[in-house]
């Protein structure tokens, strides 16, 4: 019941997670961060079997972490999402697949251009405009379609997800009392205080 | 094979070869992506279509070509063998693609391939059908395809046979992409399609 | 086993086919005792519920020998000048289309309206059904059944069948005294009054149009955009939804057919109009 969305916006991508941990009937965390920084341009939320999902997060991190002080040069989001594919397709086939969704954004400092990617567990990666997993793409892709429009600004970003975070509060049977957003444009990575968010859910 | 939902067709027509797919990415009843790509060029004349699970199909599309270094074209002929081996690498766990393989070979003569899961080859001297679509497809080319087709006859006979296939099938569809093969240039158009 | 075994008590009610069901007896009983009219056939062996259950596939996922049309957005809400119904138009079967040009509305009478989701059999039968027993209604009592009245006489015929295979998921919606009504009523015999609702497998994709844009206080121009576009958008990300949105107004003087709109050419005029 994890909640997972992105949106690429004009010049920014925002990602969005929800900050609970469970483990059957029972929750264990309420303020988790599921959004992991990949580097100054690059954020992955992650949501899947719990092992799997920190294991495989950090060890994606790590090895992005790595790379950007071997080379002196940060990977583009492009290349962490394909090196994440990569990753996580050979897992597939081997005797213990990681069971883990995630959604990758970031700013391409190079071609100035944001860029979000789905990867689901099967390892299938797919650039798009915004993405959810799990329940929740059920209840925002129509609301995604429905509020998209070329050119967004982080101002209709955010109300867009207002919107997901107002459906999946009325109609999804788990409610999550937060959340966690990230903002990536060609500053870096920016946290969007999820009590913002909130008050124009309730605002509206 | 209908995890996510695909449609590929390829055609012969005199001198030339077409081939063409549609556009949903899903996860089963879920459409996610209506962009995905699933023909890829290998060589000037050759393209290779692949039908089925959506992360194999960028996994298988990635092993091949990594093994085509040879600096020169390969023949469709041998290409489509080259996957063929590649699948049954894998017998025991095998890739969940049904490819297709279409291109002109080096006299220009129209070369179209498909094969199951495993690498068994199927070389067919008019049409292939594979993805969740393949039943229509195969319905609408034994209706549609006829021998010695120039390239735009080609071109409208394939987009019929795609565009109505997916109509009746509910995994694919969400727009198409028709790659024709011709010995000088390979025209490739998208198309419109219903988006439901 | 059944629950009047377990108490050791031999129940002399018979309103519930189900309690028979692990039972020779259930053959020899007689269903029509209460529904006066019905006399559907049972399968000739020892526990019919079961049978039926095996070889109708109500949820579209094993392989059966009778498979039920399946995949559908239905919606319906009540606003202030009355009810929207809109419904998408495509029956599938596995994953072929056997239909896009399904009417998943059911105009039960000049007041009333019906929608089909789930076994597309099951719902116009009993909706039909309901029909007939609405006309009866009004010529015994002379005057016009209610919502509340129609919707509970539809529960009560398919919850004396639960557990026996039925599948369906419908909205009776119309205008009656008290003004618009609008209920929901399922085969596993649920009713509920509400202000708005939505059916099927597209479902939560409409609800999330809904929910979003949804007033009580619409204009009616604007409450008809609201039901299209529901459905259009359920059916552009849903699969198994698709072909026609078909609209309906309910207003005080009975149902008002609004139009039927193709998806593809919805699809074109929002796309190029943004």
């Amino acid at each position: 019941m994890d909640i997972q969305l992105g949106l690429a916006g004009k010049d920014f991508v925002i990602l969005l997670a929800d900050n609970q941990i469970t483990n059957s009937i029972l929750t264990i965390k309420h303020d988790e961060d599921k959004i992991y920084k990949l580097s100054e341009h690059v954020v992955m939320s992650v949501s899947g079997e719990p092992g799997d999902s920190s294991n495989f997060s950090e060890y994606i991190l790590g090895n992005t972490v790595l790379y950007n002080i071997r080379n002196q040069h940060e990977l583009s989001v492009d290349s962490c999402a394909k090196f994440t594919r990569k990753e996580l397709a050979n897992a597939l086939r081997s005797r213990s697949p990681y069971q883990v969704n995630y959604l990758i954004g970031g700013y391409n400092t190079i071609s100035q251009k944001p860029a979000l990617y789905r990867i689901d567990y099967l390892a299938s990666i797919a650039k798009v405009e915004f993405a959810a997993h799990g329940y929740a793409s059920y209840f925002c892709y129509s609301i995604f379609d429905r509020m998209k429009k070329p050119d967004l600004t982080q101002d209709e970003a955010l109300d867009i997800l207002a919107a997901c975070v107002n459906e999946l509060t009325r109609r999804l049977v788990i409610n999550h009392s937060s959340y966690t957003l990230k903002l990536v444009d060609s500053n870096g990575v920016r946290v969007i205080n999820g009590e913002e968010l909130l008050k124009r859910t309730s605002a509206k | 094979m209908s995890y996510n939902g695909t449609a590929i067709v390829a055609m012969t027509g005199k001198n030339c070869v077409a081939i063409a797919a549609d556009k949903r990415l899903g996860q089963q009843f879920l459409t996610v992506d209506m962009d995905f790509q699933k023909i890829f060029p290998i060589t000037k004349k050759t393209y290779v279509g692949l039908p089925g699970l959506a992360t194999d199909v960028q996994t298988l599309y990635k092993s091949n070509m990594y093994r085509l270094n040879e600096q020169r074209d390969i023949e469709p002929k041998a290409f489509a063998h080259m996957v063929s081996s590649t699948l049954y690498e894998k017998r025991f766990g095998p890739y969940y693609i049904e490819p297709i393989v279409a291109g002109l070979d080096k006299n220009n003569n129209p070369y179209i391939c498909g094969m199951d899961l495993l690498g068994c080859m199927d070389v067919a001297h008019d049409f292939i059908v594979a993805g969740s679509a393949d039943e229509n497809l195969k319905g609408m080319c034994e209706n549609l395809w006829e021998a010695d087709l120039e390239p735009e006859d080609l071109f409208e006979t394939i987009s019929q046979a795609l565009l109505n296939a997916v109509d009746r099938d509910a995994l694919s569809g969400w727009g198409g992409v028709v790659h024709i093969i011709t010995p000088n240039e390979v025209i490739t158009r998208h198309l419109k399609a219903r988006m439901d | 086993m059944s629950l009047d075994k377990v108490l050791k008590y031999t129940s002399a009610s018979k309103t519930n086919p189900y309690a028979f069901d692990d039972d020779e007896n259930f053959l020899k009983r007689d269903v029509t005792d209460n529904i006066s009219h019905f006399d559907f056939k049972f399968a000739p062996v020892l526990k019919p519920a079961e049978f039926a259950k095996s070889h109708i596939d109500v949820k579209s996922q094993k392989d059966s020998l009778i498979k039920l049309a399946h995949g559908t957005t239905t919606l319906a809400f009540k606003f202030k000048n009355g009810v929207i119904v809109a419904t998408d138009s495509r029956a599938t079967s596995g994953n072929v289309i056997a239909s896009q040009t399904v009417k998943k509305v059911i105009e039960i009478n000049p007041y009333l309206l019906g929608t089909m989701a789930g076994g597309a059999a099951d719902c116009s039968y009993w909706e039909r059904e309901l029909g007939r027993r609405c006309r009866l209604h009004e010529l015994a009592n002379k005057e016009r059944i209610s919502v509340a009245a129609a919707s509970k006489l539809l529960t009560n015929m398919v919850y004396s069948y639960k557990g026996m295979g039925l599948s369906m998921g419908t909205m009776i919606s119309g205008w009656d005294k008290k003004g618009p009504g609008l209920y929901y009523v399922d085969s596993e015999g649920q009713r509920i009054k509400g202000n708005l609702f939505s059916v099927g497998s597209g479902s939560t994709f409409a609800y999330g149009v809904l929910d979003t844009s949804y007033r009580y206080d619409m204009e009616t121009d604007e409450a008809i955009e609201l039901g299209r576009r529901a459905i259009y958008h359920a059916t552009h990300r849903d699969a198994m939804s698709g072909g026609y949105v078909r609209l309906y107004h309910i207003k005080k003087e009975g149902w008002e057919f609004i139009g039927l709109e193709d998806v593809e050419d919805l699809y074109y005029k929002y796309n190029n109009q943004e």
